[in-house]
């Protein structure tokens, strides 16, 4: 069997242990639950890993509407009524033929794909829970039944199975019994700096101290929504386009370092009580 | 380290980590049969083949939750390294209560490096200190070098008793070791034991999305369409119906009288700010230490509301009631009892209202910002006991949110 080992990317600052975790899951089969804080690059990560490992990605957004089968196939229903009642035409679709009116979801395309796929389901915390029990065995058994023709559908080759989740606890504990499940920590200084030199090569490293300094430092205030990664991506940015050294004592720009309009309204009163109950 | 299944290596394996497994349970992480089977196929795949790695391919196999990061972080940290740290955060003066803690101070003492009187000559804030810096003396020691560790007594906080839970520990050689992450104590904030804050709030609020109402008209009925369109002659009429879910809705009862309340009623209400976005029918009332025959509808409590009318209310509605359910015993027990009322002896006593609504409303639970490790013993104790005797109470941490929700989703 091929061995698939993700070493990070020029995108992507892989932080050791991270790397240690994705490959222990790859090696093992496992899929990988990544969850953390808005801003991690939990999302970044599957995309960048399926990018150096050269595969192929189905991605399924999660939504709350969405249904576990759904994610797997559908059936165009209304389409094959369509077909009945005014004929098909020259489309090629036979109204007999179930499978001419079956829209695969991005499950379905992953277990029907002849080669190794990244499958990332984000954001599943978004799903009602019953539709995390039936994704459960899909995923453990890599095989699902089209219910209409009692059919099964099982994976070729097992994908490679990333999970994103923003919530802490919302999944059920036989789900996250079946995944390796790893929490991704707030980048510390030293790995922000890492992450901001992979985006920013040839921004003055000043600039970079003082902005990564100030941001720091806005995070320890207890905003209701601290600023995370991409905030500061985005902020450095603006700063080197605008040409300014941010000021601490009054960062410029930060409409881009918060997004709430409490956390801005609270930052202009100067307010900058740190939270301790 | 490719071991294929030769009998022996697994007994050996097995023998080795169930004593692991059986520290971990008692640190309050569960893990069983599964892990250990999934563990020994990890050995057998070749994915460990240090101590560092042995320790994150663990924790992807033990700990599903990260509330349980930190207890297995310690757990870890106290088999393979035999230092064994306290479960509170650095600048917290619950150490003072820990087992870790008083067996250091024990020692420092009999060696002669603190004096008889250090708990008098110290300030806590010092004492804290040093052991903590003690702490991570330790582990600096540690991380780095090969060494035989774990017989017992070399640690600084002398837990004899427990060599045999020891092991060989082999080098770190990655530029950050196993302990190093432990010794960053990250996931301390998400620990079940831990009070609700701003930071963890999201956390919380999470938890709560489990209580959800009506969907919307997005489910098409096969069968009534197929039947329609038959009827219509062949002309399709799509038929579309609601998604069943539970509509729910939820009552929160606010204690914001006395002083006890206050450093919680920030954040509660923070809370209860992101619930409204949730659950549409939600009212939020409150009331003065305890509920007598009226609550209110505002902060300040000038509009008043009968709790004769929130009794007529859906018995399937949910019932939060945040407070410290302390107070004299008269208060609650004695007609006439409102401090804001106390002349009036014909209105029931207090407890005669709250078991009304314990009755009326199945699905409550009382949300108590005392941590319950003091419910015992804390000053109006007795009231806190009695009111617990009618409903569901948990405390405000993110433990305590947790069970509520799963109390009030009962069905």
């Amino acid at each position: 069997m091929e061995q698939y080992h993700f070493e990070g990317t020029d995108k992507y600052y892989l932080e050791p242990e991270l790397k240690a975790v994705v490959n222990i899951a790859l090696a093992m089969e496992k899929p990988l639950l990544l969850t953390g804080e808005a801003g991690t690059g939990k999302t970044q990560l599957a995309l960048e890993a399926a990018r150096a490992l050269g595969l192929p990605v189905e991605i399924l957004r999660c939504k709350s509407t969405i249904k576990g089968e759904e994610a797997c196939y559908t059936q165009d229903t209304v389409l094959r009524l369509n077909d009945a009642r005014f004929g098909s035409g020259d489309t090629g679709r036979h109204v007999q033929n179930f499978y001419d009116y079956v829209v695969w979801g991005p499950i379905g395309r992953a277990f029907r794909a002849d080669h190794k796929v990244v499958l990332l389901l984000d954001e599943i915390d978004k799903t009602e829970s019953d539709v995390q029990d039936n994704l459960l065995d899909i995923l453990e058994e890599c095989q699902f039944t089209i219910r209409e023709v009692n059919e099964t559908i099982k994976a070729k080759v097992r994908p490679a199975i990333f999970i994103t989740s923003n919530a802490k606890r919302e999944l059920s504990d036989p789900f996250l019994r079946r995944c390796f499940c790893h929490h991704i920590a707030f980048p510390t200084p030293e790995n922000m700096r890492s992450i901001v030199a992979l985006h920013y090569p040839k921004t003055h490293p000043k600039l970079l101290e003082t902005a990564i300094a100030i941001f720091y430092e806005l995070r320890e205030r207890g905003f209701e929504k601290p600023p995370a990664t991409s905030e500061l991506l985005d902020w450095i940015g603006a700063l080197e386009k605008t040409d300014t050294m941010p000021d601490p004592a009054f960062p410029p720009l930060t409409g881009i370092l918060l997004k709430r309009s409490g956390d801005i309204l609270r930052h202009r009163r100067g307010d900058t009580r740190r939270k301790s109950y | 380290m490719s071991l294929v299944s030769g009998n022996k290596e697994h007994t050996t394996y097995n023998a080795l980590f169930v004593a692991f497994m059986r520290l971990l349970r008692d640190y309050g992480v569960p893990v069983g049969l599964r892990e250990l089977l999934e563990l020994n196929r990890g050995f057998e795949k070749g994915v460990v083949n240090d101590l560092d790695s042995l320790f994150i391919f663990m924790r992807l196999v033990f700990v599903k939750r990260v509330e349980h990061a930190d207890a297995f972080e310690r757990a870890f940290a106290f088999y393979f390294y035999d230092i064994d740290i306290p479960a509170v955060a650095e600048g917290d003066y619950a150490l003072f209560n820990t087992d870790q803690f008083r067996r250091w101070l024990e020692k420092e003492i009999r060696e002669g490096r603190l004096p008889n009187r250090a708990l008098w000559d110290f300030t806590p804030e010092e004492l804290m200190k040093r052991f903590w810096d003690t702490l991570r003396e330790q582990m600096e020691e540690h991380h780095g070098g090969s060494r035989w560790i774990g017989t017992g007594g070399n640690s600084p906080f002398g837990h004899s008793g427990n060599a045999e839970r020891g092991t060989r520990v082999m080098g770190g050689s990655r530029n950050r070791s196993a302990l190093k992450v432990i010794g960053d104590r990250r996931y301390i904030a998400y620990s079940d034991k831990n009070q609700l804050r701003e930071e963890n709030l999201r956390q919380a609020l999470e938890t709560m999305k489990h209580l959800k109402n009506e969907g919307p008209y997005n489910r098409l009925n096969l069968e009534d369409t197929i039947r329609n369109t038959a009827r219509n002659g062949g002309e399709i009429d799509l038929v579309f119906e609601r998604d069943l879910r539970d509509k729910i809705s939820v009552i929160l009862l606010i204690d914001n009288g006395g002083y006890s309340m206050t450093p919680f009623v920030e954040v509660t209400r923070m809370l209860f700010a992101k619930m409204h976005e949730r659950f549409e029918d939600m009212v939020t009332l409150f009331f003065h230490n305890t509920i007598y025959e009226q609550v209110w509808r505002d902060f300040r409590r000038t509009r008043a509301l009968p709790t004769e009318q929130l009794l007529l209310r859906k018995p399937d509605t949910r019932l939060v009631v945040l407070g410290d359910a302390t107070m004299a015993p008269e208060e609650l027990e004695a007609r006439g009892g409102a401090i804001d009322n106390y002349h009036d002896f014909n209105k029931p006593s207090s407890i005669h209202w709250l078991k009304r609504l314990a009755d009326r409303f199945p699905h409550a639970c009382w949300l108590n910002p005392l941590p319950r490790e003091h419910w015992e013993r804390v000053h109006g104790a007795y009231t806190l006991k009695r009111i617990r005797s009618l409903f569901h109470m948990e405390d405000m941490t993110l433990g305590g949110i947790k069970g509520m929700v799963e109390h009030l989703s009962e069905k």
